[in-house]
């Protein structure tokens, strides 16, 4: 009787190393859907003609890996451009566009941009959200003379249910979080 | 029935009349040796009371034989047949006397066994409805990690997480213990008794317990036919939190082998409040429950537990940052936004975190011959979500989402007592597969350990001798998943050792002298060596190191203690100093901001030091009238980072408490009736690193604070169910002050004033006539 509880003891307990050492590679697919936003992209079309300009800031494998690329936006100088904003995953495939989310929740987003004092660039003529209130997913920038400078742009997110967004908060509104905050060098010439 | 026979052969006496009966008698749940336990023999009307060390002898004896009685305070009548032809020792198993079900330990004056400190029957009583840390937190040297005021996380002598050990049930607990917001996933209802383990009673667990092991044990199941049911309900007045827990036990009558355990808990509480303002979605939800079911005979028993544990906590959303900028704007303001107060409501939104904990187990004891082995197989699952603040309202998915499944087998054998000695020896088998979705934090992996110890207990007359030692292999392969199908792999292997000599020596009854000195080893985690991400709640990028070695730490202690005869006056004094060689730590590196897209974060890297943490802990009681006890506690710790002479980060501050209780006079239906009060003063943490090199806080720690609270408890019988009623009163004065330790020091205040009610009704088959 005894013997045998020690052997059905030692059976289990040796079957358990088994059984548990067999089980290892299992074929892991990627699981990971959670947005990142990879690239903002910003798109300038000249008011009178002129070349398209479009300037990015990209993450390509999202935060931490590889440092992001950004590019300088360079402008003409005492020019008019016609600006939208597209935000990216190139992560996923294929290439989610996160732009369209935005529109479609206008309510709870807003873009600022700031430049810094002595770019000679100012920004106005923000497009709205339903409530009048502004969205900025398309924008006019006007140049005036040659300067190198800088300019933030800030993506906030409104997470209230509603969202109580207000045409007066300002960037750092604590009814609002940062989704984006990119800082690019701005050359007028 | 519960007592097993060593006998071993004493010369045989041919002499009528000169036999020796001699035994020891211990707990048979804690393995505390009982003293002053009455031994009678019936026959003689013989009687003795057992020794310090749970000793009796009696001389002279005739043969025959002869029934045995033995009854100690805290235990159950047992009552023994013995046949005496030779000299004979016994060993004595005594299980605890249930009187009613909440009846924790009984405080009595016999020696603590080194190197175990046990929350008391009354401290566990009033921490009902609170957190299981909390409830640790009574033990001197026990303070506070938190996260708000639901979250919290028990620290020994300054160390927490993965450098404690927590036995849930003898099942060494897998979480996600490794982070600071993870609390245990463990309901305290489950704990009958509380206890923290050092020394070398530690290397039953792991080689890895640095900072010592937390011991979470429900009672032992139903001894006697019948059955035993109690109902425990609170209510807390701060955020509306209120709590029911029930236990139903039986023994049947007819299979007395078979006993049987149902247990549950729900608790719900609403936001939490500050003496200025109520902060939003602190709310909480937890329901658990727990089925055991046992089966006893004298060679064999064995004892399957299944238990749930679910909760949903509710995260500050001031404190929850979407970067830099916008930490330092929230770190800032005097006072939290009012758009995050005010609220008072149970729901629960984002950012909240959701946390499942299911452990299956099945024990087995058997003897052989004196032998005794013990076979636990155990099976843990954990899941835990959480939610972040998302850009798009149609997005429902958790942001961190881990599974962990752990399985682990334990032998372990004890061996005969040997003379004076006493040992057991063990193998233990784990192996673990975590595996993530969402963002990445910590990888996939499937780790698995083998390990085995052997420890041995000499005593003798004043003397208490141990020694043990511990080996354990590791391997841990690890998988990251990369967006575009590649993978990051990482293997590692690591070897652990750890050993232990302790002593304790009573030169006289009320004094014990105790010193030891532990070797712990303990591998990296794997969030140490590849967490690779931002850390929503602090705003930064945190980074691991895959050429982390294991820490290895060397923890000198030494303890004295005395207990008046009179019982009118108590001291137990401890110091200790532990040195941890490779001791893993995150260090900022504030020259190498990690630029995203949310702008820059500061990046903080797990690497290695010295360290040394060395402090004292004292606690004395007094009765000053015969009904009116001072209890004084003291706790201080120093935290050295030895490799640069600075002080470590995060480290407790020094405390001391001071409580009056005074204790009324039984009456009639009413018992165990007191009231207390008691003041505890935290100091400031003025050892923080030297921030020349760059910044290691976002904030000075906070200022000194004091706390006053009340309590009162009385037991009243209704019927024949003696009832309890406490009321409690946290933060008296409604004081606002931060903690050091609570992350959410960076934001809010702490809770305010919080009167707690509790009501505990024992129903069992002998109270009810």
């Amino acid at each position: 009787m005894k013997k045998q509880l020690m052997k059905i003891a030692f059976a289990a307990f040796a079957t358990g190393l088994v059984l548990t050492s067999c089980k290892k590679d299992k074929n892991e697919t990627e699981t990971n859907d959670e947005e990142v936003i990879t690239t903002m992209k910003l798109t300038f079309v000249p008011v009178g003609g002129g070349t398209t300009l479009t300037y990015q800031f990209e993450d390509a494998d999202g935060p931490g890996g590889l440092a992001p690329v950004q590019q300088d936006i360079l402008l003409a100088p005492s020019k008019t451009y016609n600006v939208s904003v597209q935000l990216l995953n190139v992560t996923a495939n294929p290439v989610d566009d996160i732009t369209t989310e935005i529109q479609a929740e206008k309510e709870a987003h807003r873009f600022y941009y700031i430049p810094a004092a002595g770019s000679n660039i100012t920004v106005s003529n923000l497009d709205n959200d339903d409530n009048g209130v502004p969205v900025g997913l398309t924008s006019t920038w006007t140049t005036t003379a040659a300067a190198t400078g800088s300019i933030r742009v800030v993506l906030r997110h409104y997470p209230g249910n509603p969202p109580g967004k207000a045409a007066a908060d300002a960037v750092d509104s604590p009814k609002s979080g940062t989704d984006i905050e990119v800082n690019f060098v701005t050359r007028v010439q | 029935m519960f007592l097993f026979l060593a006998i071993w052969a004493g010369e045989s006496s041919a002499q009528t009349c000169a036999l020796t009966l001699s035994g020891h008698a211990e707990d048979l749940d804690t393995r505390e040796k009982l003293a002053a336990a009455t031994v009678k023999l019936q026959e003689t009307g013989q009687q003795v009371l057992t020794d310090q060390n749970g000793d009796f002898r009696f001389t002279n004896l005739c043969p025959g034989t002869y029934t045995l009685e033995i009854t100690h305070v805290s235990c159950d009548l047992q009552t023994k047949r013995i046949v005496l032809s030779r000299d004979q020792h016994l060993d004595l198993l005594l299980p605890h006397a249930r009187k009613t079900l909440g009846e924790i330990v009984v405080e009595s004056q016999q020696p603590k066994p080194a190197g175990r400190q046990q929350i008391t029957a009354r401290d566990m009583e009033e921490t009902r409805g609170k957190t299981l840390a909390e409830a640790l937190s009574r033990i001197n040297g026990v303070t506070l990690l938190q996260t708000g005021s639901t979250i919290s996380k028990p620290v020994i002598h300054g160390l927490h997480s993965s450098r404690l050990l927590t036995i849930n049930n003898g099942v060494r607990q897998e979480g996600q213990q490794w982070g600071n917001e993870h609390a245990p996933e463990i309901d305290p209802f489950i704990a009958g008794k509380l206890s923290v383990v050092k020394g070398v009673d530690e290397l039953r667990y792991g080689s890895d317990a640095i900072g010592g092991v937390i011991l979470v044990e429900p009672r032992p199941l139903r001894d006697q036919p019948g059955y035993a049911a109690e109902l425990n309900t609170g209510y807390f007045t701060n955020n509306r939190q209120y709590v029911m827990s029930g236990v139903w036990e039986q023994q049947l009558k007819k299979v007395p082998a078979f006993r049987y355990r149902l247990q549950g808990t729900f608790r719900q509480g609403g936001n939490i409040n500050t003496p200025d303002y109520r902060l939003n979605n602190t709310a909480s939800r937890e329901a658990n429950f727990s089925v055991t079911a046992g089966w006893k005979k004298e060679k064999f028993n064995t004892e399957v537990f299944y238990s749930q544990f679910n909760t949903k906590i509710g995260i500050f959303p001031g404190s929850h940052i979407g970067n830099l900028t916008d930490l330092l704007n929230a770190i800032n303001a005097e006072k939290p936004d009012p758009v995050f107060l005010g609220q008072q409501t149970y729901a629960i939104n984002r950012p909240f975190q959701q946390v499942s904990h299911q452990l299956a187990k099945i024990k087995s004891g058997f003897s052989l011959g004196e032998h005794k082995f013990t076979l636990s197989v155990a099976g843990q699952f954990n899941h835990r979500e959480e939610y972040d603040i998302v850009r798009s309202s149609s997005n429902t998915r958790p942001q961190l989402d881990l599974s962990i499944a752990t399985f682990t087998e334990d032998l372990s054998w004890e061996h005969p007592r040997i003379g004076n000695f006493t040992g057991v020896a063990g193998v233990s088998f784990m192996q673990q597969d975590n595996s993530y979705s969402g963002r990445y934090f910590i990888p996939n992996y499937f780790s698995h350990t083998i390990g085995a110890y052997a420890l041995e207990k000499w005593r003798k007359h004043k003397w208490e001798l141990q020694a043990g030692v511990r080996y354990d292999a590791k391997n841990i392969d690890t998988r990251r998943l990369k967006f575009n199908g590649d993978t990051l792999d990482y293997n590692f292997s690591f070897s652990t050792l750890a050993a232990s000599v302790q002593a304790q020596y009573r030169p006289s009854t009320p004094w014990s002298i105790q010193t030891g000195i532990s070797l712990s080893t303990r591998a990296p985690y794997v969030n140490e060596l590849l967490s690779d991400g931002i850390h929503h709640g602090t705003a930064t990028y945190e980074r691991g190191n895959i050429f982390l070695r294991p820490e290895r730490s060397l923890n000198s202690t030494a303890g004295l203690r005395y207990d008046a005869p009179s019982k009118k006056f108590s001291a137990d004094w401890q110091v200790y100093a532990n040195y941890i060689h490779d001791f893993i730590y995150q260090q900022p590196r504030p020259d190498e901001p990690v630029l995203t897209i949310a702008g820059a974060f500061p990046l903080i890297e797990y690497t290695q030091t010295n360290a040394l943490l060395y402090g004292t802990d004292l606690a004395l009681t007094a009765k000053i009238l015969p009904r009116l006890e001072w209890e004084g506690k003291l706790s201080i710790l120093y935290a050295k980072d030895r490799s640069r002479n600075d002080w470590l980060i995060w480290m407790p501050s020094n405390r001391y408490t001071n409580e009056l209780t005074y204790q009324f006079k039984d009456k009639g239906r009413w018992k165990d009736s007191y009231i207390s009060a008691s003041w505890q003063h935290v100091d400031r943490q003025r050892r923080m690193p030297d921030e020349t090199n760059g910044k290691q806080d976002y904030k000075a720690p906070p200022a000194a604070y004091d706390l006053i609270a009340l309590n009162a408890s009385t037991t009243v019988k209704v019927g024949s169910v003696p009832m309890t009623f406490g009321i409690g009163v946290q933060n008296l004065l409604n004081t606002r002050y931060r903690d050091y330790l609570n992350s959410m020091r960076y934001f809010t205040d702490e809770q305010g004033r919080n009167i707690g009610f509790r009501l505990r009704v024992p129903i069992n088959s002998s109270n009810k006539q």
